[in-house]
């Protein structure tokens, strides 16, 4: 968990507009930092952090459907939340296709874009968090021997160790043994964590030697 | 000139044009001398030279006896020159032979001499009663010169030969080479018709016949293309007037179209003010809901909407104006007020396509004459156009140059206002078309915006045309005469 506090990033064209935004959230407690283009937020350094977006669709240059498409590009995943001077159906359709939160049509309720806000950055904290526990399991999982992983695989498959010998052409004791490097390793408490933690990392239980995908 | 009639003075001639060529055949000396004095009387009175050229047995003086008969005051025409009387021995033979060419230029001698003393023209007769059977084929032959070399000349000659002295060989010589003859025996009058005369007689019949259906039907003619052109004018008038009332409501639907196109452009610029003050309006309220309140925050977000309030209050009052649809009488209009008026329109427009918009404007543009809101549509119209050009293009193209300046030309400063686009843009030949009604390369597309912005453009003595970019694109340009 990063202990970074949330940012909300305003992408806008129209500068009354985006100050009033900002005076709006900073209102309510929010931190705020405030664009007129999608390239003058493309290079700023800070849009790792965690937080959302909030984006106007019409943009001179680069378009907030654009900018969408070139983040998706990206490893950066900030929940994006749209805004519009008129509602258009098609637009609004391929924006949320593409992982919008919300689209909002201007003027919006106040309490509708706070919402919006809240949940997206919640959503974010989330997103974050699974991404840190992952990388976690992965570094865990990368502490195996191959031999260890196949073990793991084979009990994640509900195999008896017996069986498990039998599969490997090696002694039950000597799997029993690797069983528990595994599940020391992987810092798992019971049978039951471990198939959580193969499953996060997409080890299936069925095949030989099974590659999780990065 | 040479189809001017003269009195002959002989009756069973008439009248006779310039240019007649007439042979007499005469039986006795008092039907020669009877001839030549009516004719010459003929010519005296009418302004004419007249040359007598008399030959045995007639003499200069009994000539001139018979002519006084009928002339009273003839010593003053021979006194002044009027009339020349002198023998065929002076005038044919002198120095002794016959010579054609010496001669023929002793006519036209007289002839330059007397329209130089201004004389009508000059009034010949000759006689031939000293011609011998030697001199006959050289004079046939002078004769056949001066028959055509006589025509288009202010010249008329009677020619006398003595039918004593003709055989019939003779006669058919002189009928030949005559015009026509006429023959005078013992009083009484003859005409010998020639060939020549009788195809000219039965040709002016027929031409005159030909001339006369000719007018005929000429007339009929013309009665029809006349009618014909009447009802083209009345019909042409009716189709412009339909035309005419055709463009002022396709002028007005464009317009209204235009405004339609435009309708959520317009909503956006009003929205977003509007969204503005109530975001303005709600961090006033939170800050206002803490125990110490932040004064200074809620100051400066009350200030922006009331600044906000105002910008969407200007919106209105411009889509009012742009909507009248009465057009203001010509006045003073300037051209940069007229570009601040319309930028604020398409600005939404350009940003939704994501085009970018660059300004070259003059600081100096004359003002010109004419009615703002029609100039504020022309310009709209072109900067929609070049928004529509370029929606398929590659985004680096889609920008849009607005450039106004100042020309100076022989009736004083013009203001020129330039929209160049990076879009689809126009083949070279198809320049001219882009402003004709109905065509458009536009899905969609009416194909008036154009035509009505050039009327418009004309109808204040100006100049709309458009030209190729080099690279992409097109460029619209008009041109305004200054107010003097």
């Amino acid at each position: 968990m990063s202990s970074e506090s949330p940012v909300v990033f305003v992408v806008d064209d129209d500068r009354a507009f985006r100050d009033a935004l900002r005076r709006l959230l900073t209102s309510v407690g929010l931190s705020v930092e405030v664009f007129p283009s999608a390239q003058a937020f493309l290079s700023n350094p800070r849009r790792h952090a965690p937080g959302c977006l909030v984006l106007d669709v019409r943009l001179p240059g680069l378009s907030g459907l654009d900018l969408q498409q070139e983040l998706a590009n990206t490893d950066t995943t900030l929940p994006i939340i749209f805004l519009t001077g008129h509602g258009d159906i098609p637009m609004s359709v391929r924006a949320m296709k593409a992982g919008a939160v919300e689209f909002l049509t201007k003027p919006f309720r106040e309490q509708d874009l706070l919402d919006a806000i809240r949940h997206a950055i919640d959503r974010d904290r989330v997103a974050r968090t699974e991404r840190l526990e992952l990388a976690e399991l992965r570094r865990r999982y990368d502490l195996l021997t191959p031999r260890e992983r196949d073990v793991m695989g084979a009990t994640v498959a509900g195999l008896l160790n017996k069986q498990i010998a039998g599969q490997l052409g090696t002694s039950e004791a000597t799997v029993k043994e690797q069983r528990g490097h595994v599940m020391q390793k992987m810092q798992a408490g019971s049978l039951a964590d471990l198939v959580r933690s193969a499953s996060r990392l997409g080890i299936t239980p069925a095949g030989s030697g099974p590659t999780p995908p990065r | 000139m040479t189809t001017e009639m003269r009195k002959t003075g002989i009756d069973v001639v008439g009248d006779m044009p310039w240019g007649t060529h007439v042979c007499l055949f005469y039986e006795t000396k008092e039907d020669l001398l009877d001839t030549l004095v009516s004719y010459c009387k003929a010519g005296l009175e009418s302004q004419e030279f007249c040359l007598w050229v008399v030959a045995e047995p007639v003499r200069e003086e009994e000539a001139r006896h018979a002519l006084k008969q009928v002339v009273p005051d003839l010593a003053r025409y021979l006194a002044d020159h009027s009339i020349d009387i002198v023998s065929a021995g002076d005038w044919y033979l002198q120095g002794g032979s016959f010579d054609l060419k010496r001669v023929m230029s002793g006519w036209h001698e007289r002839l330059a001499l007397a329209l130089a003393r201004g004389y009508a023209g000059v009034r010949v007769t000759g006689d031939t009663a000293w011609l011998e059977k030697k001199d006959w084929k050289g004079f046939c032959e002078y004769e056949e010169t001066l028959n055509e070399s006589i025509a288009n000349q202010r010249l008329a000659v009677l020619c006398t030969y003595p039918l004593a002295a003709c055989g019939a060989a003779e006669i058919l010589d002189v009928a030949r080479t005559h015009q026509f003859a006429i023959a005078k025996r013992h009083e009484s009058w003859e005409i010998i018709e020639t060939p020549g005369l009788k195809q000219a007689k039965a040709e002016i019949t027929r031409m005159n016949e030909e001339l006369e259906q000719r007018v005929v039907e000429r007339t009929s003619q013309l009665t029809a293309v006349n009618e014909e052109l009447r009802k083209e004018i009345l019909e042409r008038k009716r189709a412009e007037e339909a035309l005419h009332q055709a463009r002022e409501e396709l002028a007005h639907a464009t317009r209204v179209t235009t405004l339609g196109e435009l309708a959520a452009s317009i909503a956006h610029e009003i929205n977003q003010p509007l969204a503005a003050i109530i975001a303005d309006a709600n961090a006033c309220l939170h800050w206002l809901e803490a125990d110490r309140p932040d004064l200074d925050s809620v100051r400066e977000a009350l200030a922006a909407v009331a600044k906000d309030g105002d910008r969407a209050a200007e919106v209105i009052t411009r889509i009012r104006g742009l909507l009248a649809r009465a057009s203001v009488a010509h006045g003073p209009c300037d051209m940069a007020g007229v570009i601040g008026d319309v930028l604020p329109l398409v600005r939404p427009e350009l940003g939704r396509h994501g085009m970018i918009l660059q300004m070259f404007l003059a600081p100096d543009l004359p003002p010109v004459r004419g009615d703002r809101i029609q100039l504020q549509q022309v310009l709209l119209n072109l900067l929609v156009n070049a928004v529509e050009a370029s929606r398929e293009v590659p985004p680096e193209r889609r920008r849009l140059t607005l450039h106004s300046t100042v020309e100076y030309r022989d009736d004083g400063p013009w203001a020129v206002v330039g929209v160049e686009d990076g879009g689809v843009g126009f083949r070279e030949p198809e320049a001219d078309r882009l402003f004709e009604a109905f065509y458009t390369t536009k899905p969609g597309g009416l194909g008036m915006g154009l035509s009505i912005s050039r009327s418009i453009i004309e109808g204040h003595g100006g100049r709309l045309w458009a030209t190729a970019n080099a690279d992409h694109g097109a460029t619209f340009h008009f041109a305004l005469p200054g107010m003097q």
